[in-house]
């Protein structure tokens, strides 16, 4: 079962997705909220596997949002739902390290496709996002280490920093060192991007 | 463009896929909603060929190359035409009626690029040069005759140019910039417009 958050100024489309969400068999809408600083502590009380989250929202912004959600130990996937499909939105996304995006105007099944490619762990962004994240490496990915390669990977999996440390039986401050050569290598901001760097071309 | 009819024509959406599902035992009512949901797809599907262009994207809080690649972003999602973007890591920012001049010379400059050329893609080069900022929008298209074009806008004023050349030479005339635009038929096209930074 797929526990979804939904966070949206617009109480119409709210109430129109929980209504479709919830007739689908394998997602539950666990919680929902019109205030963007409600997500936070809504987060914390439901614990849900998908936050889907509008960036235009009015009490705080939503990349803040994202931003504060990535800080926490489990951190939800999120997914940004969103009017615009404009190239600010896109790189609003994935800056804030979202893991996907999803437009309002497509059709509301491709959300609830977006909602489980996310919850899979897969990365959903048009493919121009990724011809745009290609092009900005500062060194090919053959100038990477051995121990750095064996990051990236794991960083694509999805795996957070302790996660890494753990399974590499390194110290969180050592994967933290590691991760940061490994962005500007690769010239990414952040997780998000690195992984669709990695669905990309990973190193050979 | 607002985007209050997508909000709505979302939530619409959402609510009829719901109400088609519960009129499982009667196909002919089914069958109307399915209808009424391809309707509302197909307006939406419109409305998100132009929305992404009306937006403000951000003057204020982007500095000069992500606004560029922002652009670029934009013209491959909405076009499927390749940009071969080239800008160099340390372009730094420029003033604000700079950067928004930018933006609009090179919408409208991919936008002919994309309408006219009948190229694949696209060359789109910013670079500083000194206290100027370069721009150069290229392709291999079919090009055309730049001086019968110009003289053709001349006419028509500067919103009916059929290439709004003319908008992009008076946009650039006005903060003391240069323009000049290398094309003959057959032999694709070159635009550079050079634009003081501050």
């Amino acid at each position: 079962m797929i526990r979804v958050l939904l966070a949206d100024d617009h109480a119409i489309v709210l109430e129109g997705l929980r209504a479709l969400l919830d007739g689908e068999p394998d997602i539950k809408v666990a919680a929902w909220t019109t205030d963007g600083t409600e997500v936070l502590k809504l987060v914390q009380q439901h614990k849900p596997d998908v936050v889907v989250l509008d960036l235009e929202l009015t009490t705080i912004k939503g990349t803040e949002v994202i931003a504060a959600l990535r800080e926490r130990p489990s951190a939800p996937k999120v997914l940004v739902l969103t009017a615009y499909n404009d190239g600010d939105s896109m790189r609003s996304a994935l800056d804030a390290g979202a893991d996907g995006l999803a437009l309002k105007t497509e059709s509301p099944q491709q959300t609830l496709t977006a909602i489980r490619q996310v919850h899979g762990g897969q990365l959903v962004f048009p493919q121009a996002a990724r011809r745009w994240i290609e092009g900005r490496a500062t060194s090919a990915p053959g100038d990477l280490t051995p121990r750095e390669r064996e990051v990236w990977r794991l960083v694509a999996a999805g795996l957070t920093n302790p996660q890494i440390a753990q399974r590499l039986g390194l110290s969180d401050n050592t994967v933290k060192f590691h991760v940061q050569h490994l962005f500007s290598k690769l010239g990414v901001k952040n997780r998000t991007e690195a992984a669709l760097k990695y669905a990309h071309g990973p190193p050979r | 463009m607002h985007d209050g009819p997508v909000q709505d024509i979302f939530a619409a959406l959402s609510q009829l896929q719901v109400l088609e599902r519960s009129l499982a035992g009667d196909p002919a009512a089914q069958q109307r909603a399915a209808q009424a949901v391809q309707l509302l797809e197909r307006a939406l599907g419109e409305i998100r060929n132009f929305i992404g262009a009306f937006r403000p994207p951000g003057f204020e809080r982007r500095a000069l190359g992500e606004i560029v690649e922002g652009l670029a972003v934009q013209h491959e999602t909405l076009t499927d035409q390749g940009i071969e973007l080239d800008l160099p890591t340390d372009l730094g920012d420029c003033a604000l009626p700079t950067k928004i001049a930018i933006y609009r010379i090179l919408q409208e400059a991919l936008a002919n690029g994309h309408r006219h050329s009948g190229a694949s893609r696209q060359r789109l080069t910013v670079d500083r040069r000194g206290g100027a900022i370069a721009l150069t929008v290229s392709d291999d298209g079919r090009g055309f005759d730049p001086q019968r074009v110009l003289a053709s806008e001349a006419d028509v004023g500067v919103e009916g140019g059929h290439f709004g050349l003319r908008g992009i030479q008076d946009r650039v005339a006005m903060l003391g910039g240069s323009f000049a635009i290398d094309s003959a038929p057959g032999r694709g096209t070159s635009l550079t417009v050079t634009l003081p930074a501050e």
